[in-house]
């Protein structure tokens, strides 16, 4: 057993090497949990809608929560306009959370714990959401950058700041999802190595750390697919009701 | 007489009950997910502003100076970015 707390977080191959030009696109671990969760969303939906009774069974039961539970978060924080981009965050916030709830199996991968994954995610919507705003407002758009009422002195320092604000966004998205889950999977193997190096006189105290632990991280996988969906709604809102 | 005044109570008892159902619906878990936007938004704006000046630097050759302002820029664009989203908080109570 690895008692490397870091070692988790290792992508490695897996069958043959495939390779395009000088580019890598074999077959990893991480490709394997994103092709799980995916086949995990597609399964659970479409057993949850098969047959559409009144009095729902558990899985379609699941389905229509999750199905509840964006819709209102969408229409909460971007209004009815946004009604269109629905499957986009729906399968945004399925496939964020169920990469999150797969990585908290033990010996199982999280794919949301790199950074190139959920900066990937983060700059999809970033231009995603920017070409959704010059599509809305032509060039009007560029009124986000300006905002009213500044003498035209500041105005040039208003304007880059402006810009860098909103260039930060895919950042500080991308960031919060992977430091989050990096974080919280490091913390858990880490209390792990001390049960086993402390046995069974001392170990007690970082195992009951350890199961506390993981009810934690099992809110903060759901929280941060939450915050991840909900950060796109403000952003698609931002993009399609021009307000500043 | 007494059934109107029963009434006016009841009214004031529902209107208690939505009031407060409002506000612990709001503290939940939406609260929980804008503290985290918090605490990112600020270093993003920095790292971003970094990165720009560090960029700009190595176009016009000009290394130290840009890379200082920008850094600076970065961080006035930080504490804007959580402002505004403290306001966005305040607005909607």
């Amino acid at each position: 057993m690895a008692t490397n707390p870091m070692h988790q977080f290792n992508v490695y191959r897996i069958g043959p090497e495939i390779k395009i030009s000088n580019i890598d696109i074999s077959f990893t671990n991480a490709s394997l949990f994103m092709a799980i969760s995916s086949l995990a969303i597609l399964i659970l939906l479409n057993l949850g809608t098969k047959k559409n009774s009144l009095i729902p069974n558990k899985i379609q039961l699941i389905a229509e929560l999750s199905y509840g539970f964006v819709s209102k978060m969408i229409s909460d924080t971007a209004g009815s306009k946004a009604k269109p981009y629905f499957s986009f965050i729906f399968s945004l916030f399925m496939f964020v959370l169920f990469c999150n709830m797969f990585g908290m199996i033990p010996y199982a991968f999280t794919v949301t714990s790199h950074i190139i994954v959920t900066f990937v995610l983060a700059a999809f919507i970033f231009i995603a959401v920017t070409i959704i705003g010059f599509i809305k407002h032509g060039f009007g758009y560029l009124k986000l950058f300006v905002p009213s009422g500044v003498p035209i002195i500041l105005l040039p320092l208003i304007v880059i700041i402006e810009i860098i604000s909103y260039l930060s966004r895919p950042i500080s998205l991308s960031v919060r999802l992977f430091a989050n889950m990096m974080a919280g999977h490091t913390m858990m193997k880490v209390f792990g190595g001390f049960v086993i190096s402390l046995g069974i006189v001392g170990g007690w105290l970082p195992l009951s750390f350890s199961v506390a632990l993981t009810g934690l991280e099992i809110l903060v996988a759901f929280l941060q697919a939450y915050v991840f969906a909900i950060l796109t709604c403000i952003y698609l809102n931002d993009a399609l009701n021009l307000h500043h | 007489m007494s059934k109107d005044q029963f009434k006016t109570r009841l009214e004031i008892a529902k209107n208690k009950i939505l009031k407060r159902s409002k506000i612990s619906r709001q503290s939940s878990s939406s609260k929980l997910g804008i503290a985290f936007k918090m605490s990112t938004e600020m270093v993003a704006a920095v790292v971003v502003g970094t990165i720009i000046g560090f960029i700009l630097d190595n176009w016009f050759g000009t290394k130290p100076w840009l890379i200082l302002i920008f850094f600076f820029v970065g961080v006035i664009a930080g504490i804007l970015n959580v402002v505004r989203s403290a306001k966005s908080i305040q607005d909607k109570e």
